[in-house]
């Protein structure tokens, strides 16, 4: 391209400085976090080889199991809910309604905030004697819910936290999709006759399957690492009942200093979402886009 | 009135979902009495700003927000820095190797976070930069998602201007400190955008890297008064709501860009 080509060297000069941080502080500890899932290691004392140890003992950790159910129950019941409140929140957006621009705003607002700040917002929205939901409750004759302290709300809970937070996100990608639909296929479906319904069921559902994909597969990935939420509201609690993987690794490292024991978890969450990547990547690869 | 009926619904909608940050402001506004009621009370009978006033005297939110400034501030500057150059060079040098950079990078996108905090945390552990800023900014340093905004970018821009310059005898470096660099503002705007609201929300690894509450970012603050100032709601609110000043002030602003720099990189919360 240029007399004198340098452009090798130059690709890799410009290249380098993030490489090397990316080297350092990315690729080398998760290389180091599976050499540290072998042993049984705390800060203080010194390493001991374990071996598949750590693994096997996770094979037979209760909790561990009831961790790993709490993530899947999270992910079954939010990841359908967020696809369908963000289908919904997309055909308001991209309507012709007089609230279509406010809509957006409003649905994604929440989505930019951190985390601690919506889970402190809900955890006094959902708070079980001064919480803005049971004085409705009460209004209407019936009895406060211990939303964040009893065991079966809790996880209905951080789900509907969740929903509000990352709908949004949703609406976002299904409204791109939707916006690609030419509206040739629209005029000749009124032409047709078709009604509202009939349209969404029969054209943009179906035109924006490849929306519906990625939307789920990215959603499913981000509900497997649910943390926040979940350390901000409840603590895992009552009772343990929403305590999820990430907070179980969370736990174990920085609670009992079981840094082997938490690392083998966190390669097994990693082993889990590697898998779900590879589908993405297969099923995104298929597709058109 | 079918129109009606559909509008009133969608008011309805709107009012609901808006309506936990209309609490967020009214609770942080309101005195104790008002709070701890055991009706309704929709809006503050007496607005104050006592509980703004008490979160930053009695609290250690001001040393938070001065940290989580720092903290986002430096990656931003960080992230253009490394960023820009390998986007660039991904998108326009044909070199050898590109192709496996660029996988590795990719593939790199997959990693959950939440693999390397414990790694992360004995390898900082042995440096020597727990509970330091640099330790809890370092990290988000090597995320890639700037370089897949301006990567993106360098791929439509047409490569005359370039060639132009090549011709004229620039080198490399100078055709993209002269020519690419201020080509790419818009791409620019949207990784500092995007790196900015990413790294002030970050909040799994500022709460492990950091144990003196006094080097807190204003997320691990805000969280941590669940368990110390549990009770004084509206001045968890009123703290809430300071630790969100830059996101609202951005989302006002640059709303564009956040938009469609987020739908782009596909990350999710």
């Amino acid at each position: 391209m240029i007399p004198g080509n340098s452009d090798t060297k130059d690709g890799i000069l410009f290249c380098l400085p993030f490489l090397i941080v990316f080297a350092l502080f990315l690729i080398f500890p998760m290389l180091f976090g599976f050499f540290i899932s072998f042993f049984d290691w705390d800060i203080l004392s010194t390493r001991q080889w374990k071996g598949l140890g750590n693994y096997i003992k996770l094979f037979k950790d209760a909790t561990f199991y009831s961790s790993l159910w709490h993530t899947l129950l999270f992910v079954l019941i939010s990841t359908p809910i967020l696809l369908v409140i963000g289908f919904l929140m997309a055909l308001l957006v991209t309507s012709k309604s007089a609230f279509h621009g406010a809509a957006e705003n409003v649905f994604f607002l929440p989505y930019v905030l951190s985390i601690t700040v919506i889970g402190t917002l809900w955890a006094w929205i959902f708070q079980k004697n001064y919480g803005i939901l049971n004085q409705f409750i009460k209004l209407f004759g019936g009895k406060p819910v211990g939303w964040l302290t009893e065991t079966y709300p809790a996880m209905w809970s951080i789900i509907i936290t969740t929903v509000w937070w990352t709908a949004g996100f949703n609406m976002i990608l299904f409204s791109a999709g939707i916006k690609q639909i030419s509206s040739e296929i629209y005029d000749a479906v009124k032409i047709d006759g078709a009604n509202y319904i009939q349209t969404v069921f029969h054209v943009t559902l179906p035109l924006v399957k490849p929306t519906t994909v990625l939307c789920l597969i990215l959603q499913v990935i981000a509900s497997f690492n649910i943390f926040g939420q979940v350390y901000v509201m409840t603590g895992g609690g009552p009772h343990g009942s929403t305590r999820v993987l990430v907070q179980y690794i969370y736990e174990n490292g920085f609670n009992y200093f079981k840094m082997g024991y938490s690392s083998a978890m966190a390669y097994v969450l990693f082993f889990i979402i590697m898998i779900l990547s590879l589908i993405q990547y297969k099923v995104l690869g298929q597709e058109d886009y | 009135m079918k129109k009606n009926i559909c509008n009133i619904l969608i008011l309805l909608a709107l009012l609901i979902w808006i309506f936990p940050l209309f609490w967020l402001v009214v609770t942080s506004l309101k005195n104790e009495q008002d709070v701890m009621s055991d009706t309704i009370r929709l809006l503050p009978s007496n607005p104050t700003l006592v509980n703004y006033i008490k979160a930053f005297s009695s609290t250690e939110v001001f040393p938070w927000l001065m940290n989580s400034f720092i903290v986002s501030f430096t990656v931003t500057i960080g992230v253009i820095v490394l960023d820009m150059p390998i986007g660039y060079a991904l998108a326009r040098i044909p070199f050898k190797g590109r192709k496996v950079i660029f996988w590795l990078v990719m593939a790199a996108m997959m990693i959950p976070f939440q693999v390397i905090i414990i790694p992360l945390y004995m390898q900082f552990n042995q440096y020597g930069i727990l509970n330091t800023l640099a330790g809890v900014l370092l990290p988000r340093l090597a995320m890639p998602i700037g370089i897949f905004i301006i990567k993106q970018f360098y791929e439509g821009v047409p490569a005359a201007l370039e060639e132009a310059a090549f011709i004229d005898g620039a080198s490399r470096f100078t055709t993209f400190t002269h020519i690419m660099i201020p080509l790419g503002k818009a791409a620019m705007v949207t990784t500092i955008i995007i790196s900015f609201i990413n790294a002030w929300n970050d909040f799994l690894w500022p709460l492990i890297a950091v144990s003196d509450s006094i080097k807190y970012t204003i997320t691990v603050g805000i969280a941590n008064f669940q368990g110390t100032r549990g009770t004084e709601y509206a001045m968890i609110m009123a703290g809430a709501l300071i630790a969100s000043i830059p996101q609202f002030i951005f989302y006002a602003v640059f709303r564009k860009q956040i938009v469609q720099g987020l739908a782009m990189t596909g990350i999710k919360g």
